[in-house]
């Protein structure tokens, strides 16, 4: 804080010293600039009074050489129109060269008689201008220069007067005058607009000035006789003239009603009596010219140099505050790590002792309070040997204790210390001294470990081991036992058992193996299928394998296996990984069973079972074709006659009529049940019309029996075999019935079209569906039935269904294949 | 008189014929065959009006007799009759070339009435299997039109409700619920991409379904 207080003190110090300084420089300047205008402007006033007396004297010869001319004189001599015009021309003519206002000559009275500007608005001619002074002075022989606001033309100017003489040159004739602009000299004044220049007459009457608002005001301030004074001599119009408000103060300064002050030059102009020609410069100006070219070369610098103190100000305090705060916390720290110190000292969980170099304890450890069964008062100041047993305590002071002081270290002391109650714990002690200055041991840092619950745990150690060891000689003896046992089974297991590696080496087969390779297993070993089949069947093996490998999971396979004796087994083979201890696949584990005999036994039933489908069917179309044909003609027969015999009894006996009648409505219903018999047996339709009809007419009929619509379509259809025909109408006849029986349908559809020699048959529904794979949908709705029929016609059945996603049963057969046909 | 060949494998079946036909008295049986090679033989040799043949018979059957009846004696009607009542056999029997169809057990109320009739020329054929015939007719005419993408019984509801049929006449021609025709409607009108019946009415009369 103090730091911070004095680098502020600094900073404020440097600000101010900065800123006398350049008050005082900026002072220094300004006065310096005060002088050099002042000298500026005498020289400017000195310039201004030769010019300007030069300027209005200009015309002073001029006039005369006019006065002189025979023209103005004839004019004056005889003032006729043709004189006069004459004198017009010759004025005319030095108004041009002269550049004059107006060029004119007054009679002896005054009146003007020609002029240059005669054919103006405001010509000079017919009037009298005898009150000029120009005019009496010239009329007493006196050329004169006089300087006055025009009264006819409102013009200023400067007016050169001569007397004009005849030829008697007492009396003059009249006067001749050029009137020369004012503007032209206040122009060729030349000054800037910090300048004030004034030309007064003696009263102060502000005539010319390169400040228009100036003219004609009063420089001081005048009394209203002085001022009706200069109305009367109508030298400055008609007025009003008024004070500029300037006051003087001292010589040099001039004060203007706003307060602001003038430096002020005046000098008088030659040839003209009276007159000043006045210099005034603002002050405030001349400090601006000194001032602005100051600021803007200073004002960067100062405020660069501000900014760069405020930067070093704040990078100095941060410097500062950085290092206070370090220094802090290195305090703090040391603080802490002394606290920590002590803490750790007095809470570590070991016995921890100090003894100066007369074997006094100096502190303890409150572990080694507790693990002595002390309290600190009990023990601080006591010798560490009365804490010892007495062979202990020996062995302390005769060797150990002089030992440790002269070496300062002594490391793993067998000791025993004695507790409170009598107890005696073991310990091991190690210390290091802590040196003064000169390097001599002045105190210990001792740490005692209790041994004692270390050797307690060292003789459990070894229990357990033992145990350990008697536990494994027990595992050892289970695992000798399910290999043994393993190996049993591995030798008189009908299967075939094989392991193999990741590559397919063989590491394994059992007994079986080695039957029907006629090598034994060491021979085996490390061969592959390659080296002990032929060569599509190994590589058929090794595919399955890698299959395993590859996808982690066990597969079963059926696989053709040659034996020795040439024949060649079918093999179901169930191979799954062994998994090394990466996780990976580290071999392949086959176990195999030969169903050869299955497999010829199931191609039996196979055959069986179709030639019993194709007895049923036959048999079936035999007894429809009877019922129909016989049965029903007969009963056709019978109706023709009971029909005949009611026509003939009719009149006669309409008893037996009547009864005729009712034999007939009953001969009606048996061909009707007749009928019905035929078609649920095998519909005719499909013997005589072929299947395309059958299955048209069937779909008809489940609309007639059900709720159901069931529509056909079908594409043009080549000849379709009669096994082919009898299967794809059973099984559309199947599922339809499984629709109007299980499904809920609202909607079925029976599609039958042909495609790469192949007869396709879809029979669809928009029922609650089924579970395909559930052990209900084979057996319930027989499915296991379909799928048999379309496997006898050498097709294929494909079901797709799901809970309340319809059902969708395709079948396709090849169209040529009659090959299994069993008809 | 009107001479008649009854051709059916049942000689009690013939006997049975034999009698209604001859309840009439302008007719008179001239031939009975019991096997289909035995009805083109009687043909010949006792130039019948019409012959009477049955659909199921050993050696060639009904359908194969119209067939060769239809290559030498074009002119001679020929009536199905027969235990078949449904409507396939019909179909496969009018196109065979059969002037008539009728069941057996009809025989007696309308064997008389069918001699007659396709004695005349004209065709004795149950509605239905009218129909039938006449839908497959148009669609074998009218290969690659929408009518294709029709099943018989869709191609049957569309003639039917475009000649005003109710749902519930439909229904009951067909033997079936006034439901199923509705959801045959629907599809029907979604197949051939209609909105109403009048515009099925018009596809129908475009398409000769129906005549005017």
């Amino acid at each position: 804080m103090r730091l911070r207080l004095i680098l502020m003190v600094l900073s404020l110090l440097t600000f101010l010293s900065t800123s006398i300084g350049g008050y005082l420089y900026y002072h220094n300047l300004k006065e310096s600039a005060l002088l050099e205008a002042e000298q500026q402007a005498e020289v400017r006033v000195e310039m201004l009074r030769i010019n300007l007396s030069a300027k209005i004297s200009e015309n002073t010869r001029p006039a005369r050489v006019l006065a002189g001319i025979p023209e103005i004189v004839r004019a004056l001599e005889n003032p006729r129109p043709a004189p006069l015009g004459h004198a017009n021309q010759v004025l005319d003519h030095f108004n041009q060269n002269l550049e004059a206002d107006v060029c004119y000559l007054m009679d002896h009275s005054g009146l003007t008689v020609a002029s240059s500007n005669r054919d103006d608005r405001d010509s000079f001619v017919g009037h009298n201008f005898d009150f000029r002074p120009y005019f009496t002075r010239a009329m007493q022989h006196a050329p004169a220069t006089y300087l006055a606001l025009g009264t006819t033309s409102g013009i200023r100017g400067v007016y050169s007067s001569c007397p004009v003489y005849g030829t008697n040159r007492t009396i003059p004739l009249g006067v001749v005058v050029v009137k020369a602009p004012i503007e032209r000299i206040e122009e060729e004044l030349g000054l800037g607009p910090e300048d004030i220049i004034l030309v007064t007459n003696p009263l102060g009457v502000i005539f010319i000035s390169n400040r228009s608002e100036w003219r004609y005001q009063l420089l001081w301030d005048l009394s209203r006789e002085e001022i009706a004074g200069i109305a009367r001599s109508r030298q400055f119009g008609e007025g009003p003239w008024r004070w500029t408000g300037l006051k003087l103060r001292d010589d040099r300064y001039v004060l203007d009603h706003k307060g602001r002050r003038y430096l002020m030059n005046r000098t008088r102009i030659d040839n003209y009596p009276g007159w000043d020609i006045i210099h005034l410069r603002s002050l405030d100006a001349i400090a601006k010219v000194v001032s602005e070219p100051l600021i803007r070369i200073t004002g960067p610098v100062v405020f660069t140099a501000s900014i760069l103190i405020g930067f070093s100000v704040f990078f100095l305090y941060q410097k500062a505050s950085q290092e206070i705060v370090k220094r802090k916390e290195v305090q703090k720290a040391l603080g802490d790590s002394e606290r920590r110190y002590r803490s750790l000292y007095n809470h570590t969980p070991a016995m921890l002792h100090s003894i100066d170099s007369s074997g006094h304890l100096v502190s303890v450890s409150d572990f080694w309070l507790e693990a002595l069964g002390y309290r600190r008062n009990e023990v601080i100041g006591r010798q560490l040997t009365d804490f010892l047993t007495e062979s202990s305590r020996l062995y302390a002071e005769q060797s150990v204790i002089p030992d440790f002081f002269r070496t300062g270290i002594c490391q793993d002391i067998p000791y025993q210390f004695r507790r409170a109650n009598g107890e005696v714990i073991d310990v091991l002690l190690s210390a290091v001294a802590e040196r003064d200055e000169t390097g001599k041991p002045v105190r210990s840092l001792a740490v005692s470990i209790d041994v004692t619950a270390r050797n307690r745990a060292e003789r459990a150690l070894q229990l357990a081991q033992e145990e350990l060891g008697r536990y494994t000689r027990g595992l050892e003896k289970q695992v000798q036992e399910r290999t043994r046992e393993i190996t049993g089974i591995l030798r008189y297991t009908p299967d075939v058992v094989s392991i193999k590696d990741r590559d397919g080496r063989y590491t394994l087969i059992n007994t079986r193996f080695e039957a029907i390779l006629g090598r034994s297993n060491d021979e085996v070993r490390g061969l592959t299928d390659t080296d002990l089949f032929p060569p599509a069947v190994a590589r058929q093996f090794r595919e399955n394998d890698l299959k395993v490998v590859r996808e982690r999971r066990s597969f079963q396979f059926e696989e053709p296996m040659p034996h020795p004796d040439g024949t060649i087994h079918d093999y179901l083979s169930v191979k799954f990984p062994f998994y090394g201890e990466d996780g990976e696949a580290s071999g392949v584990c086959e176990i195999s069973t030969d169903i050869t005999e299955v497999k010829k036994a199931q191609n039996q039933l196979r055959r069986l079972s179709a030639s019993i489908m194709a007895g049923q069917e036959k048999e079936r179309a035999a007894i429809a074709r009877e019922l129909h044909d016989e049965l029903g003609q007969v009963l056709t027969a019978l109706r023709m006659d009971s029909v005949w015999m009611a026509k003939r009894l009719e009149d006669r006996d309409p008893a037996a009529a009547r009864r005729a009648h009712d034999m007939c409505r009953l001969i009606d219903k048996n061909i009707e049940d007749v009928r019905g018999m035929a078609i649920r047996l095998r519909p005719g339709v499909l013997d005589d019309l072929g299947l395309v009809a059958a299955l048209e007419w069937y779909t008809t009929d489940i609309e007639r029996r059900s709720e159901i619509v069931c529509a056909f379509e079908h594409a043009a259809m080549p000849v379709i075999n009669e096994a082919v025909a009898t299967a794809a109408y059973r099984i559309a006849q199947e599922a339809l019935t499984n629709t109007v029986r299980h499904a809920r349908a609202s909607k079925a559809s029976v599609g039958l079209h042909a495609e790469r020699e192949h007869l396709i048959l879809r029979v669809r529904d928009n029922g609650r569906g089924f579970d395909p794979h559930g052990a209900s949908a084979s057996e319930g709705i027989g499915l296991a039935g379909m799928k048999e029929r379309a496997n006898l016609v050498g097709g294929r059945l494909r079901v797709w269904s799901a809970h309340g996603q319809g059902t969708d049963i395709r079948l396709e057969v090849p169209l040529m294949d009659t090959g299994r046909n069993p008809t | 008189m009107i001479k008649v060949l009854l051709a059916d494998d049942h000689s009690i079946v013939r006997e049975g014929l034999r009698r209604i036909v001859e309840e009439s008295a302008d007719m008179e049986v001239v031939a009975e065959a019991a096997d289909g090679r035995d009805a083109i033989r009687q043909v010949e040799t006792a130039a019948p009006d019409v012959a009477v043949v049955d659909i199921s018979m050993p050696g060639f059957d009904g359908l194969e007799v119209i067939t060769r009846l239809k290559g030498s004696h074009p002119e001679l009607p020929v009536l199905i009759l027969t235990m078949h009542e449904e409507a396939q056999y019909i179909v496969r029997a009018i196109e065979a070339g059969a002037m008539g169809y009728l069941t057996k057990q009809s025989a007696p109320e309308q064997l008389v009435e069918a001699i007659r009739k396709v004695l005349k020329g004209h065709r004795f054929i149950t509605d239905e299997a009218a129909e039938l015939l006449a839908l497959r007719i148009a669609r074998g005419t009218h290969k690659q039109t929408p009518l294709d993408s029709l099943s018989m019984r869709e191609l049957q509801v569309l003639r039917r409700l475009a000649m005003g049929y109710t749902n519930r006449e439909i229904a009951s021609a067909y033997g079936i619920s006034i439901k199923t025709v509705d959801t045959y409607r629907f599809r029907l009108l979604k197949k051939l991409n209609l909105r109403n019946n009048a515009q099925l009415s018009r596809f129908a009369i475009q398409n000769q379904l129906i005549q005017t």
